[in-house]
C-alpha cells in the first residue's frame, strides 16, 4: 500500500468573479522513503495541492471531490479535530518564503517545542532535548534555541524551519519552493542537506517548485502540472529522457544543456490560462503545437502509457 | 497610404470618464461594506433635517412662537411641555419649540464639523506632503510637533482656552481645525506621501524641470487626497463631539446647538433623577442626534477605509 | 532596549517642555496681565497682589517671566488659587490627583483588556452577524454623547436599581466616624494595588527565566491568587479597607462609564490589527503544526496583532484623560478634571493652569510607562 495515494483530487476557490478551478482531477502516489517533485509554472496549482494535503484551506476554498489516502485513511472527509492530529505528525510542511513562518515574538526553540508538545505526551525537558538533536541535524548551533527569529540569518531561518518540519518525525514532508528565497550557493547546499536527511530518516518528500532543474536533482519521481491538472507523471529519468506530453517536452527544452550542442532556446508562446474560465477540452491546447480538434473538444484521459509512466494527452510524443 | 484616423478626444473628457469609472467601482465597494451606506443614510437624514428648518420657518411656522432662541408659546400653559401635534418634540423650560431647536442646530453642527475637519485635513495634507518631500530638518520638526500635539488632552486644553478667549462656532472650528491639523494626521499622511515620493515618476518630473511646488501639488497631493478624505470623516466626528461637550459645560459662546440644548436642560435641573425620563424630550433627542451624527461620519469613514485600505477587504 | 528607553525619555522631556511653553504663550496671549484678574477678585488684599506680581516676575521683561514661570513650575510653585484662596494650587492638586489616578488606572486597564479580548475573539470569527453587530455597537459606544450615557447609567443603576451611589466619591456619613482622610485611603489603594501588580510581574519574569513555561504560568497564577487573597483580607478586616470599599463602591459606575465610552474604538482597532495579522505566514504555519484553534489565535495571531495596537493605545491616553474629565463632571468625582473645569467656571486661572499643567505631566508619565511596556512586548526592541 502506498504511503500517500491521491485520487481525483479537485479543489476550487470561490471568488467574487467566479470559481477558480485551482486543482482538477489530480492523481498521484508516493511510497515510503520516496521523493516526488511537483513542477509547473506559477499558478498551476501545485501549492494548492499541498494545501489540500494538509487541509489548510482558506475560507473560500473547497475540496469538491477526490480522495487523499494517507496510510490507508482518507483525509478528505476527516473532521478538523482528527485532521489536527495528522498535521505535522503525519505530514509536515516547509512553506514558501519560510522566513515568515517563524513568529517574530517567540523564541525559535519554543516554537519547535510547541509543535512537539502538541502531538506527543512528553515532558518539556525531553522536547527541548529533541530540539537540540534537530538543530544538530540541520547544522544549527543548539545554543541558538533561545534566540528570536530576527537574530537569525536567512539561511539559518531556513534550517530552523527544516528542523521544525522534522520535529514530530513525520512520514512526509512537503517542501514548497524550498530554495526560492535563498541565493544560489546556499540553495544547492540546503537542497542536498535536505536530501541527505530524507534518505537517512527514510521519509517521503514532496518538492514543489517551478524550477525543474532544482526538482530533478532530488526527486525520484516527477509530476508535471499545468493549469490545475497533472499532465505527466513518471520517474525522473523518464521525464527527462522520454517526455511524452508536449508541455513537458517544452519544459525540457526551455533551458540550455551544457554538454549538448548549441541550439535555439524554445519557449512556449502564449500565457497560462485563466483558471476562472479554463479552455475547453485539454487545457494546454491553445499553446500546443500538436493540437488537434479532439484536443479542443475533449479532456484527455489520465492513462498509464508504460508501467509507472502516466500522461493525459491525445497525441503523446513518441 | 492613408494615415490612420485617430479619434480626438479632449483631455478633460478622458479624465472625467476615467474618474467616473473609478468612482463607480469605489461606490460598489463602499456599498458592500454595509456600514458605509448606513452612515451615509444617517448623514442624508440629518441633511434633510437641516433643510427642514428654513422651509418650515418660511411656510408653516410663526417665528414668534417657533424661533429656537427667542420664541415663546403662550398658548400652552406649562413649560416645558411634552410633545404634541403643535410641538413635535415639545417645548423647553423657556417655552421654545424643541424640534425647531434641533433642526436649527443641525446646520450649525454640519458646518462646525465639516469646517473644522477641512482645516485639519488641509493643514495635515500640506504638512505631511512637505515633510515627506523635503525630509531632513523640516520632517523632524513637524513629526516632533505631531508627537506633542497627539499627546495633548485636546478637551482639557480647550476648556482652559475657553476662559481666555471667546469661542463661538467659527473660532472653535478654527481652533479645533488648527490643533488637529498638526497632530497625528500629519504622520499618517506623511507616510502616504513618502510612498508616492519614492516612485520613479517623481524623479522623472524633477529631471523634466518641475519645480518643487509643482511636483508637490500635481503629483504628491493627489495621491494623498484619498487618505486625507478618509481621515476627514473621523475628524468631523471629533469636532462635533468636542463642541457638544464644551457646550454642555457651558464654556462656549454659541446661542443654540445640540450641546447647548442639553446644557440648558441640565442647569435648569431637568436632568436629575426621575427627570431623565420624565422630561426626555429635553435631553434625548439632542443627545441621540449628537451620537448618531458622530457615528454616521465614523461609519462612512470605516466604509471608505475598506476602499482605501484593501487589506481589510474580504476577497 | 536601554537606548530605546533613553531616547523615549528624552523625547518625553522635550515634549513636556514644549507643552509648558505653549501654555505659557497662551497665558500671555490674554489681554492685560494676570494680576488684573486678581484685582477683580475681592478676596485678595492689595499687598498680596503686589507680592504675586513680584513672584511671577511680572515686573520684568517677557523672557524673564518665561524663565520664572519654568522655575516656578519645576519647584511646584503654581501660585495661589483664587476660588479657594488662600490655598496654594499645588496643595489642591496634590489632594485631588490620586482620585483621578485611581479612576484612570482602573478604567484604562479594564478598557485595554476588554478591547483586546473582544477584538481578538471577534476578528477570529470572520464575517457574519458578529462582525457586523460588533462594529455597530463599537461605533455607538465610541461616539455616544458621554453626558447622556453617563446620566442614563446613573438613572438605571443608581436611581432606579439603587445598586450604586449617584455621584461623588464617598459617603460622608460613613466617614464621619473615622479620623482618616480620603486622600490617605486613596494613596493606600494605589500603594497596595501597585505593590500587588509589581509582585505578580516580578514573579512572572523570574519564573520565566528559571523554570519551564508551564510551571512559570502556574507560579504567576499563584501569585495573582495570593495577591487577591491578601487584598481581600485587607479590605475585609482593616478600617482603611472598610473605607476603601466605600470608595470602590463609588468608583464602579464612573469606571464603567469611562470604560464603555473608550473601549469601542479600541476593540475595532484590535479587530483590524488581527485581521491583518491573520494573513501572516506564521499564523498559517501555526495552524499547519496542528495547534488547537485557540492557541493559534492567542499565542500567534493576537500576540502579534497587539504590537501596533499598543502604539495607538499609548496615543489614546489623551482621549481617556479627556473622557475622564467628562466622567468626573457627571459623577461629581472631585479629581483633577472636575477641578480644572470648576476653576475655569469660577475664573480661577492659577488653579486651572495648574490643573492643565498637571494633566499634561501625568499624561506624559503614563506615556513613558506605556513605552516601557511596549519595549518589553516586542522582542525586536528588547533584544534588537
Amino acid at each position: 500500500m502506498a504511503l500517500l495515494d491521491v485520487q481525483n483530487l479537485t479543489m476550487h476557490y470561490t471568488t467574487k468573479k467566479g470559481d477558480v478551478q485551482a486543482v482538477d482531477d489530480v492523481s498521484f502516489s508516493l511510497e515510503q522513503g520516496e521523493a516526488l517533485g511537483l513542477v509547473g509554472e506559477s499558478g498551476c496549482g501545485k501549492t494548492s495541492v499541498a494545501i489540500c494535503l494538509l487541509k489548510l484551506l482558506p475560507d473560500n476554498a473547497r475540496i469538491l471531490g477526490g480522495h487523499i489516502y494517507f496510510k490507508g485513511q482518507d483525509l478528505v472527509p476527516l473532521p478538523e479535530g482528527e485532521m489536527r492530529k495528522v498535521r505535522w505528525k503525519g505530514i509536515s510542511m516547509i512553506f514558501q518564503a519560510a522566513m515568515n513562518s517563524l513568529n517574530p515574538v517567540h523564541r525559535v526553540g519554543d516554537q519547535i517545542v510547541e509543535a512537539i508538545l502538541t502531538h506527543e505526551q512528553i515532558s518539556e525537558e525531553a522536547a527541548r532535548e529533541r530540539v537540540v538533536e534537530l538543530f544538530k541535524l540541520v547544522g544549527l548551533d543548539p545554543e541558538r534555541m533561545n534566540h528570536y527569529p530576527h537574530e537569525y540569518s536567512g539561511g539559518m531561518k531556513q534550517r530552523a524551519i527544516i528542523a521544525m518540519a522534522l520535529a514530530c518525525n513525520p512520514d512526509i514532508i512537503i517542501a514548497d519552493e524550498p530554495t526560492t528565497a535563498l541565493d544560489v550557493i546556499v540553495q544547492d547546499k540546503i537542497l542536498h542537506e535536505m536530501d541527505a536527511i530524507r534518505k537517512k530518516l527514510n521519509m517521503g518528500m514532496i518538492y514543489i517548485s517551478h524550477d525543474i532543474a532544482v526538482i530533478a536533482e532530488v526527486s525520484d519521481k516527477i509530476g508535471v502540472m499545468y493549469a490545475g491538472k497533472l499532465v505527466e507523471f513518471a520517474d525522473t529519468v523518464t521525464i527527462f529522457k522520454r517526455p511524452v506530453h508536449p508541455y513537458t517536452y517544452a519544459l525540457m527544452h526551455a533551458f540550455p544543456s551544457i554538454k549538448g550542442e548549441k541550439r535555439e532556446l524554445q519557449s512556449l508562446p502564449g500565457e497560462p490560462p485563466d483558471l476562472l474560465n479554463p479552455p475547453s477540452g485539454c487545457r494546454f491546447h491553445p499553446r500546443c503545437p500538436y493540437a488537434t480538434p479532439q484536443c479542443e473538444r475533449e479532456e484527455p484521459r489520465w492513462e498509464e502509457l508504460e508501467p509507472g509512466h502516466f500522461v493525459a494527452c491525445w497525441n503523446p510524443l513518441k | 497610404m492613408e494615415a490612420a484616423r485617430v479619434r480626438y478626444e479632449p483631455l478633460w473628457k478622458v479624465r472625467l470618464r476615467l474618474w467616473w469609472r473609478s468612482f463607480l467601482t469605489n461606490w460598489e465597494l463602499f456599498r458592500e461594506s454595509k456600514i458605509g451606506p448606513i452612515g451615509l443614510g444617517i448623514i442624508i437624514f440629518f441633511g434633510l433635517l437641516a433643510i427642514v428648518y428654513p422651509i418650515l420657518m418660511a411656510t408653516v411656522w410663526d417665528p414668534a412662537i417657533y424661533d429656537p432662541v427667542t420664541g415663546y408659546d403662550w398658548e400652552v400653559p406649562m413649560h416645558p411641555s411634552p410633545p404634541s401635534t403643535k410641538h413635535l418634540l415639545g417645548t423647553d423650560p423657556w417655552g421654545r419649540d424643541v424640534f425647531a431647536q434641533l433642526t436649527y442646530s443641525t446646520r450649525a453642527e454640519f458646518f462646525l464639523g465639516v469646517f473644522a475637519a477641512f482645516i485639519t485635513v488641509f493643514i495635515g495634507t500640506l504638512v505631511g506632503s512637505i515633510s515627506a518631500y523635503y525630509g531632513g530638518f523640516v520632517d523632524t520638526f513637524f513629526m516632533r510637533l505631531a508627537d506633542v500635539v497627539m499627546l495633548f488632552p485636546m478637551l482639557a486644553f480647550l476648556i482652559v482656552l475657553s476662559a481666555m478667549m471667546d469661542l463661538n462656532l467659527y473660532s472653535l472650528a478654527v481652533v479645533i481645525g488648527i490643533i488637529g491639523g498638526f497632530g497625528g494626521i500629519t504622520i499618517i499622511l506623511k507616510s502616504q506621501a513618502l510612498s508616492v515620493k519614492v516612485k520613479p515618476y517623481i524623479e522623472a518630473a524633477k529631471v523634466a524641470g518641475g519645480s518643487h511646488f509643482h511636483i508637490i501639488v500635481t503629483h504628491i497631493i493627489p495621491n494623498v487626497l484619498p487618505l486625507s478624505f478618509l481621515y476627514m470623516m473621523f475628524n468631523v466626528t471629533g469636532a462635533i463631539f468636542t463642541e457638544a461637550v464644551l457646550s454642555f459645560f457651558g464654556l462656549l459662546n454659541i446661542q443654540m446647538s445640540w450641546g447647548i440644548m442639553v446644557e440648558m436642560a441640565n442647569i435648569s435641573g431637568y436632568l436629575i433623577g426621575e427627570n431623565v425620563t420624565r422630561y426626555w424630550w429635553l435631553f434625548w433627542p439632542a443627545s441621540l442626534s449628537i451620537t448618531l451624527l458622530c457615528s454616521a461620519f465614523y461609519l462612512v469613514g470605516r466604509g471608505i477605509d475598506e476602499i482605501v485600505n484593501p487589506r481589510l477587504r474580504k476577497r | 532596549m536601554r537606548k530605546y528607553l533613553l531616547k523615549r525619555l528624552l523625547q518625553i522631556v522635550i515634549t513636556l517642555y514644549i507643552y509648558l511653553t505653549l501654555i505659557f504663550i497662551i497665558l500671555q496671549a490674554q489681554p492685560g496681565d494676570i494680576t488684573d484678574l486678581y484685582i477683580m477678585n475681592p478676596k485678595i488684599p492689595p499687598e498680596a497682589r503686589e507680592a504675586i506680581k513680584h513672584q511671577l516676575g511680572l515686573d520684568k521683561p517677557l523672557f524673564f517671566q518665561y524663565l520664572q514661570y519654568l522655575k516656578n513650575i519645576s519647584t511646584g510653585n503654581l501660585g495661589i488659587s483664587f476660588s479657594l484662596y488662600p490655598r496654594p494650587v499645588w496643595d489642591i492638586i496634590k489632594e485631588r490627583l490620586p482620585r483621578t489616578v485611581v479612576l484612570f488606572l482602573v478604567a484604562y486597564i479594564i478598557y485595554f483588556y476588554l478591547g483586546f479580548q473582544l477584538g481578538k475573539i471577534i476578528a477570529w470569527k470572520r464575517g457574519g452577524f458578529i462582525e457586523y453587530s460588533s462594529t455597530v455597537v463599537g461605533v455607538f459606544l465610541w461616539t455616544v454623547f458621554t453626558p447622556w450615557w453617563g446620566l442614563l447609567l446613573i438613572y438605571i443603576f443608581a436611581f432606579k436599581l439603587g445598586w450604586f451611589p449617584i455621584g461623588k466619591f464617598i459617603d460622608p456619613m460613613i466617614w464621619r466616624n473615622f479620623d482618616i482622610s480620603s486622600n490617605y485611603v486613596f494613596n493606600m489603594i494605589l500603594l497596595v494595588g501597585g505593590a500587588a501588580t509589581l509582585f505578580i510581574f516580578l514573579t512572572y519574569v523570574t519564573a520565566r527565566r528559571f523554570v519551564p513555561r508551564r510551571t512559570a504560568k502556574l507560579a504567576t497564577l499563584g501569585s495573582l491568587l495570593l495577591s487577591l487573597g491578601v487584598i481581600g483580607w485587607l479590605l475585609g478586616t482593616t478600617t482603611v479597607g472598610y473605607l476603601a470599599m466605600d470608595i470602590l463602591h463609588h468608583m464602579i459606575l464612573p469606571v464603567f462609564t469611562l470604560t464603555t465610552i473608550g473601549f469601542g474604538g479600541y476593540m475595532l482597532l484590535m479587530r483590524d490589527s488581527m485581521l491583518e495579522t491573520i494573513r501572516e505566514d506564521y499564523v498559517m504555519a501555526a495552524k499547519a503544526k496542528g495547534l488547537p484553534d485557540k492557541a493559534v489565535r492567542d499565542k500567534h495571531a493576537a500576540r502579534n496583532a497587539l504590537l501596533p495596537i499598543v502604539t495607538s493605545f499609548i496615543l489614546a491616553l489623551a482621549t481617556v484623560v479627556d473622557g475622564g474629565i467628562i466622567t468626573e463632571t457627571i459623577f461629581s468625582w472631585p479629581g483633577i478634571g472636575l477641578t480644572m473645569l470648576s476653576a475655569i467656571l469660577e475664573e480661577d486661572l492659577p488653579l486651572a493652569i495648574g490643573a492643565l499643567v498637571f494633566t499634561g505631566v501625568f499624561l506624559l508619565f503614563a506615556h513613558l510607562v506605556a513605552d516601557i511596556l511596549y519595549a518589553y512586548l516586542d522582542p525586536r526592541i528588547k533584544y534588537g
